[in-house]
C-alpha cells in the first residue's frame, strides 16, 4: 500500500510517500512522476512515512534521478535508518542526494 | 397457474384483464356519480327555481293587491263613512230646527194661544199623526206648557213627512207630557182600549243626556220601547230665560244604516260600525270579534287583547286610517277605517286576506300544476335516460371484457412463445433469435430483441472466454517452462563438485512468482579458482528473469576471462548499461576463492553484506565495501577486497528475500534473526544450514504472502586437509 501526496508549485515538486514502495506500488509512483515532472527543476521526495523500499522502488528512484540530473536536481529528505541502510547496501548513497 | 378455458388464472392475461376491468368499473363509477350528481343538481335547481318563482309571485301579487286595496278600500271606506254619517247629520239638523222653534215659542209665549192636542187613536195607524202621551198620574190638562208646545204640531208633522229617516219626532214638557209624530198610533192603545202611559219622561236617556249636556246629543243605540226596533234618539233641551222648559228630539230607527251595512257586505268583504265606546253596532258578522253586541256587556274593542286591533280602532275613531293587515278571528284581514264625525263612531271596511290572495293562490296552483307536469316529464325522461345508460353500460362492459380477454391473449401469446424458446435452449452454440411472432411493436419486441442481443453477446462472450482461457493456459505452460529453463540455468546438482574435498557448496532459489529475478551461480574458473555469484534483479517476473539471464551470462563470461572481481563487475556494468532502456539494475556480490590458499577476493555492487563464520566463531555480517548496483550508471568503477578463509570457515550469501521476508504483522525477518538462525545450526553442513534457514523463514512468515525470491548460497571452506570438520 502506498499513499502519494503530491505538491507541485511552478518548478518545484514535492512527493510525500507513505507505506511500502515495492513491486506492486512502484509503477504507481513511476506514473505519477512521469506525469508531473515536465518543467520541474527541483524535486523533493519525502520518505518520512515510507516503511519499505524494494529493488523495484530503487529502480524508480534511479530512473527519476537520471531524469532530474538532466533537467534540475532531486533530493530525498527524512530518510529513516532502515531505508538508509538499503541505500548504503545498494550503493545508491553514491548517486542520490540525501538530506 | 391454473388454466381454465384457455385463460391462465394468475397469469399476465388475467392481470391485464383485471386491470382493464378495474379501469372500466372505475370509469362507470365516475360516470354514474357524475350523472347522479348532475341529476340531483338539476332537480334541485328546478326545485329552487320553482320556489323562487313562487315566492316572487306571492310577493308581487301581495304588493299589487296591497296597493290596489290601499287606494280603493281606503277611499271607499271614507266614502261609506261619509254616507253613514250623513244619515245622522240630517237628523241633527231637524232636531236643531225643532229646538230653535221651541225656544222661539217659549220666548214669545204670550203671542200664542194653546193649541189642541190628541191622544193616540188606533184608527189613525198608518197615517202620520201628532199624538200626546203622559206619565201615569199626570193630568195633561193641568200641564203648564202642553198647550204652548202643541203649536209645534204642524212643523213636527211636516218635518216627519219630509224625512224618510225619522221614526218620529217629539217635544217633551218638564211636567211629564210628550207630544210626538209617528204613524203607529195603534201600538199605544192597550188591549182594554185605554191609552198606555208614557214612560217617565225625565228618566229617559235622551232627556237626561240632553239636559246634562245642555246641547244637542245622540243617545246610544237602544231598542225602541214599543216596536222593539233598534234605534237612537237625537235630543236637545229648550230653555226660557235659563230655565229648562222642554226637550225636543227625533227618533231614528237604525234599520237604514243596518240595511246599508248589510247591503255593502259581500263574501269579499264587509262593513262594520263601531261606536265611540268601541262597541260593534252593525256588521253582517254572526260570530267573532265583529259580531254586533247591543248590550252593556258588549266588548270595548279599544281594550281588546288583540292590541293591533285595539290600536287600529282607536285610530279609526279619530281619523282615516291607512290599509292595515290585522288578524281577526284567526284570519288575516285588510282593514281601513274612517270616523263618523257626527256620532263619534267609526266605520270599518274589512276584507279577508284570503280573498285578496285568491288570484295569487290560483296563479300559484296553476303554476304548480305546470311544474308538476314538467317535473313528471323530466323524471320520465331521466328514467328513460337511466335505462338507456344501464343498457349501454352493460354493452360496454361486455365489449370491454371481450376486448380485454382478446388483448390479454394477444399480449401473452408472444411471451409464452418466448418462454418455450428460452426453455428449449441448451448448449452454448444455440442462441435465442428474433421471430415474426415477437414483432408486436411494443415492449415485447424490445424484450425479444434484448434477449436476442443478450443471447448473441453471451455466445460471443463464451467463445471469447474460451479463447482467453486457452491463451492463459498457453502462457502458464510457457511460464512453467521458463521457470524450468531458469532453474536449469543455475547449477542445481549437489554435491556440485563431488571430487573436490577442499570445499563444499550448496545453494537454493525459491522464486516468489513463477520466475524470479534472483540468481546464484558458482563455477570453477580453473582448477584453483571458484567463482561465486549472488545477485538480485530489480523487479519481478518475466522482465526480471530475462534481465537476470543476460546478467548471469555476461557475469560468467567476464569471470571466465580471468578478470578480477572488480573488473568483472565494471565490465558487466558497462555491457548492461549499453542496452538498458528499461533502466533495470541488478545487485551483485561476486567472489573468487583461491581454493588452495583460502584467499577470497570479492566485490560488491549494491548487494547485501555476506555473513561469515570463522572456524571458532559464529556467523557475523561482513561489512564490505559497496559499489553501486549494476546497470544504474555507465562507467562505475568497483573496488574489490580480499579476505582469508581459514579452513572451517563458512560463507553465507543471500538476497533481500531473506532479510525482508515479512510476517502477518508486517515485521521483517531481518539480519539479526537470520544470524540467529544460522548460528543455531552449530557446524552443520551447508545444505542443512540452508534448509533450516528456509524452514525458520517459512515458520516466521506464517500465512503471509512471500513478496521476494528467497535465494541463498552457503560455502564451507575445508582447506587442503579436506573434510576435517566434516560431520
Amino acid at each position: 500500500m502506498l499513499n502519494i501526496k503530491k505538491t507541485v508549485e511552478n518548478e518545484k515538486a514535492c512527493f510525500q510517500l507513505e507505506g511500502r514502495l515495492d513491486t506492486i506500488t512502484s509503477p504507481e509512483l513511476e506514473k505519477e512522476l512521469v506525469d508531473s515532472l515536465d518543467n520541474v527543476k527541483e524535486l523533493v521526495l519525502d520518505f518520512e512515512a515510507l516503511d519499505y523500499l524494494s529493488s523495484a522502488g530503487l529502480r524508480v528512484l534511479l530512473s527519476t534521478q537520471k531524469r532530474m540530473s538532466r533537467q534540475g536536481s532531486m533530493k530525498l529528505v527524512h530518510v529513516n535508518d532502515t531505508i538508509m541502510e538499503i541505500f548504503e547496501v545498494t550503493g545508491f548513497t553514491d548517486i542520490l542526494t540525501i538530506e | 397457474m391454473k388454466i381454465i378455458r384457455g385463460i391462465k388464472i394468475g397469469g399476465l392475461q388475467q392481470k391485464i384483464f383485471n386491470l382493464m376491468l378495474i379501469i372500466i368499473l372505475a370509469l362507470i363509477g365516475v360516470y354514474g356519480a357524475v350523472s347522479i350528481y348532475q341529476r340531483n343538481n338539476l332537480t334541485s335547481v328546478v326545485q329552487d327555481a320553482n320556489d323562487r318563482q313562487q315566492i316572487a309571485i306571492e310577493e308581487v301579487s301581495e304588493e299589487t293587491m296591497m296597493a290596489v286595496l290601499e287606494s280603493s278600500m281606503a277611499r271607499t271606506t271614507a266614502l261609506q263613512a261619509y254616507i253613514a254619517n250623513d244619515l245622522f247629520s240630517d237628523v241633527g239638523t231637524d232636531v236643531k230646527t225643532l229646538q230653535a222653534f221651541a225656544t222661539e215659542l217659549f220666548a214669545h209665549e204670550s203671542d200664542f194661544a194653546p193649541h189642541p192636542y190628541y191622544e193616540p187613536d188606533a184608527s189613525k195607524a198608518g197615517t202620520p199623526t201628532v199624538q200626546m202621551q203622559h206619565e201615569e198620574g199626570v193630568d195633561p190638562a193641568a200641564s203648564r206648557d202642553l198647550g204652548l208646545v202643541a203649536n209645534m204640531s204642524e212643523i213636527m208633522l211636516s218635518m216627519y213627512q219630509n224625512s224618510d229617516k225619522l221614526n218620529s219626532c217629539f217635544v217633551a214638557t218638564t211636567d211629564g207630557c210628550i207630544l210626538f209624530v209617528d204613524d203607529r198610533s195603534d201600538v199605544y192603545i192597550l188591549e182594554d182600549g185605554s191609552v198606555a202611559y208614557a214612560p217617565t219622561v225625565h228618566e229617559r236617556p235622551w232627556y237626561r243626556q240632553a239636559v246634562e249636556a245642555g246641547d244637542l246629543i245622540f243617545t246610544g243605540v237602544e231598542t225602541d220601547s214599543f216596536s222593539g226596533i233598534l234605534g237612537l234618539v237625537c235630543a236637545a233641551p229648550v230653555y226660557r230665560d235659563g230655565e229648562l222648559v222642554a226637550v225636543v228630539g227625533a227618533d231614528v230607527f237604525l234599520t237604514a244604516i243596518d240595511e246599508y251595512v248589510q247591503s255593502r257586505s259581500s263574501e269579499n268583504g264587509y262593513l262594520c260600525v263601531i261606536n265611540g265606546d268601541g262597541e260593534v253596532l252593525f256588521s253582517p258578522r254572526e260570530s267573532g270579534v265583529f259580531k254586533p253586541a247591543l248590550s252593556s256587556k258588549a266588548a270595548d274593542l279599544r281594550e281588546s287583547d288583540n292590541t293591533e286591533l285595539a290600536d287600529f280602532v282607536k285610530l279609526a275613531l279619530r281619523e282615516r286610517t291607512p290599509l292595515s293587515l290585522i288578524e281577526i278571528d284567526g284570519k288575516y284581514c285588510y282593514l281601513t277605517g274612517a270616523p263618523m264625525e257626527t256620532l263619534g263612531w267609526t266605520l270599518l271596511s274589512v276584507v279577508e286576506k284570503e280573498v285578496t290572495d285568491q288570484p295569487t293562490a290560483a296563479m300559484l296552483s296553476r303554476y304548480a300544476d305546470i311544474n308538476k307536469d314538467a317535473t313528471a316529464l323530466y323524471q320520465k325522461g331521466a328514467k328513460h335516460a337511466e335505462t338507456t345508460v344501464l343498457v349501454l353500460t352493460a354493452v360496454v362492459v361486455l365489449l370491454a371484457i371481450m376486448s380485454a380477454l382478446a388483448l390479454a391473449k394477444k399480449v401473452v401469446k408472444p411471451l409464452e412463445h418466448m418462454t418455450r424458446r428460452i426453455n428449449a435452449l441448451s448448449g452454448s452454440d444455440q442462441a435465442f433469435e428474433m421471430e415474426e411472432v415477437y414483432r408486436t411493436d411494443d415492449e415485447i419486441e424490445i424484450l425479444a430483441e434484448s434477449f436476442a442481443s443478450l443471447s448473441r453477446k453471451t455466445r460471443d462472450y463464451i467463445s471469447q472466454i474460451t479463447r482467453i482461457t486457452a491463451e492463459k493456459e498457453r502462457i502458464g505452460t510457457e511460464l512453467a517452462l521458463a521457470t524450468r529453463i531458469q532453474a536449469d540455468m543455475l547449477p542445481g546438482i549437489f554435491p556440485a563438485f563431488p571430487d573436490r574435498k577442499e570445499f563444499d557448496i550448496y545453494a537454493s532459489m525459491d522464486p516468489a512468482k513463477e520466475v524470479g529475478g534472483d540468481f546464484y551461480d558458482f563455477f570453477l574458473i580453473d582448477q584453483d579458482h571458484l567463482c561465486m555469484v549472488i545477485a538480485d534483479v530489480s523487479g519481478k517476473g518475466i522482465p526480471a528473469a530475462l534481465f537476470m539471464m543476460a546478467s548471469k551470462i555476461i557475469l560468467a563470461n567476464n569471470a571466465m576471462l580471468g578478470k578480477s572481481p572488480a573488473r568483472i563487475l565494471s565490465d558487466t556494468n558497462a555491457a548492461i548499461c549499453s542496452n538498458n532502456r528499461e533502466e533495470m539494475f541488478v545487485t551483485t556480490w561476486l567472489g573468487i576463492l583461491e581454493i588452495s590458499t583460502g584467499k577470497l577476493t570479492a566485490a560488491n555492487a549494491g548487494h547485501e553484506y555476506p555473513a561469515l563464520q570463522r572456524p571458532d566463531g559464529s556467523f557475523e555480517l561482513f561489512r564490505d565495501k559497496h559499489g553501486l548496483v549494476i546497470g544504474a550508471f555507465d562507467g562505475v568503477r568497483y573496488k574489490e577486497y580480499e579476505m582469508h578463509l581459514e579452513p572451517g570457515s563458512r560463507l553465507f550469501l543471500y538476497t533481500d528475500g531473506v532479510t525482508e521476508a515479512m510476517n502477518t504483522e508486517g515485521d521483517l525477518f531481518g539480519t539479526d534473526r537470520m544470524l540467529d538462525a544460522l548460528n543455531r545450526q552449530g557446524r552443520a553442513h551447508p545444505e542443512q544450514i540452508l534448509r533450516q534457514v528456509t524452514e525458520e523463514i517459512n515458520s516466521y512468515i506464517g500465512g503471509a504472502e512471500q513478496f521476494d525470491d528467497l535465494t541463498m548460497l552457503c560455502l564451507e571452506y575445508k582447506g587442503k586437509g579436506g573434510n576435517e570438520h566434516d560431520d
